[in-house]
């Protein structure tokens, strides 16, 4: 018996009719591509930062949109479609610390996040990098999602799984934090 | 007011947001943020932040759309044969089971019968007519063990090339 009897063109690598089935493939290869050009940067951006390993960013970047790709999730538009990336890369991020073995994510030692040799920028990395390296991963998203990519609570609560209420708590420490760091140069 | 929020700091994000900092914004707004410390912070934390993501977005050398694209639709064509092929694997090892119930019954059925016949395999096959007359009658066992053993292995080889072809 062949799969083709079964799943009609799933051999022929043709994405119309898996389109049909599974609302993700509603967006077609040119409107992904106009997408991941206008989304792919700040994406990376993001991952890049929090992580502060570029070469961990590319994969992400690349895993995120694979699973983007395959995902059913709703078709909201692009602000929504940005956000569900976001959200993406924000578990596959924790999965990536969560790998050795601590359960948590403040559980990680520091070292793992040290900056990488290969950080390969030149930046305001000057002001913000050492004072992101003083900064717990969870603080480094928290910030980066509200004074980057300028998302609200709301939002930021639903990329990263935390509570609304503890968002506005959490966000106001770590931005006094950030704010003292800055102004001593990322010396604590 | 929130103990975490100044009054103000929604105006400010907003003009933090269009870029109308500190430019075209008003001059009380100014002055509010040189006396608030939670304002100020926020213009500080904003703008590093925004210097830094438009500095980091011109860095990242991307993989092509395209590339992307071919590696979901293959993730999402494995992850369906996987969906189909589930239910057929339990239906093959459903199968098996039942084929060895079968096997088992049928063994325990015609044991009785079956000693008999075994009993007289060898005779029934007149292997005593392929070994030569000056061999002594134990090594029949020399003969019966590879030609077995053989018919095994090749067998192993036919189901294994089968299931490779599927």
């Amino acid at each position: 018996m062949s799969w083709e009897s079964i799943i009609p063109n799933v051999l022929a690598g043709d994405a119309q009719p898996l389109a049909a089935t599974a609302p993700a493939a509603a967006m077609d290869n040119e409107q992904f591509a106009a997408f991941y050009a206008r989304s792919a940067r700040s994406l990376w951006a993001y991952l890049a930062r929090v992580s502060r390993d570029p070469a961990l960013a590319d994969d992400l970047t690349q895993e995120s949109y694979v699973r983007f790709l395959c995902a059913d999730h709703p078709e909201d538009g692009e602000v929504a479609a940005r956000r569900y990336l976001f959200k993406i890369a924000t578990n596959l991020l924790r999965d990536h610390w969560r790998r050795p073995q601590p359960s948590c994510i403040d559980e990680v030692p520091e070292e793992v996040f040290a900056a990488r040799s290969s950080e390969r920028h030149s930046d305001s990395a000057a002001t913000l990098s050492p004072a992101m390296a003083q900064m717990r991963p969870r603080d480094r998203q928290l910030l980066w999602l509200a004074y980057a990519e300028g998302y609200s609570h709301h939002e930021i609560a639903q990329i990263t799984g935390l509570g609304s209420a503890s968002i506005r708590l959490l966000l106001f420490r770590a931005r006094r934090k950030m704010a003292r760091l800055l102004r001593n140069g990322g010396e604590a | 007011m929130s103990p975490f929020k100044c009054a103000r700091e929604g105006e400010l994000s907003e003009l933090l947001r269009k870029g109308y900092w500190p430019q075209a914004c008003p001059d009380d707004l100014r002055l509010h943020v040189e006396s608030c410390r939670s304002c100020a912070d926020l213009v500080l934390v904003t703008e590093a932040f925004q210097r830094s993501r438009n500095q980091s977005t011109a860095l990242p050398r991307l993989e092509p759309a395209g590339a992307i694209w071919w590696r979901a639709q293959l993730r999402r064509r494995n992850a369906a044969i996987e969906t189909m092929s589930r239910p057929i694997v339990g239906a093959q090892i459903f199968a098996l089971i039942m084929a060895l119930v079968v096997v088992g019954a049928l063994a325990v059925w015609q044991a009785e019968n079956w000693s008999g016949w075994l009993a007289d395999f060898s005779a029934a096959l007149h292997l005593d007519a392929l070994i030569p007359s000056a061999l002594p009658e134990s090594s029949i066992l020399w003969i019966i063990v590879p030609v077995i053993a053989t018919i095994a292995l090749l067998s192993g080889i036919v189901v294994y090339l089968a299931s490779e072809k599927q």
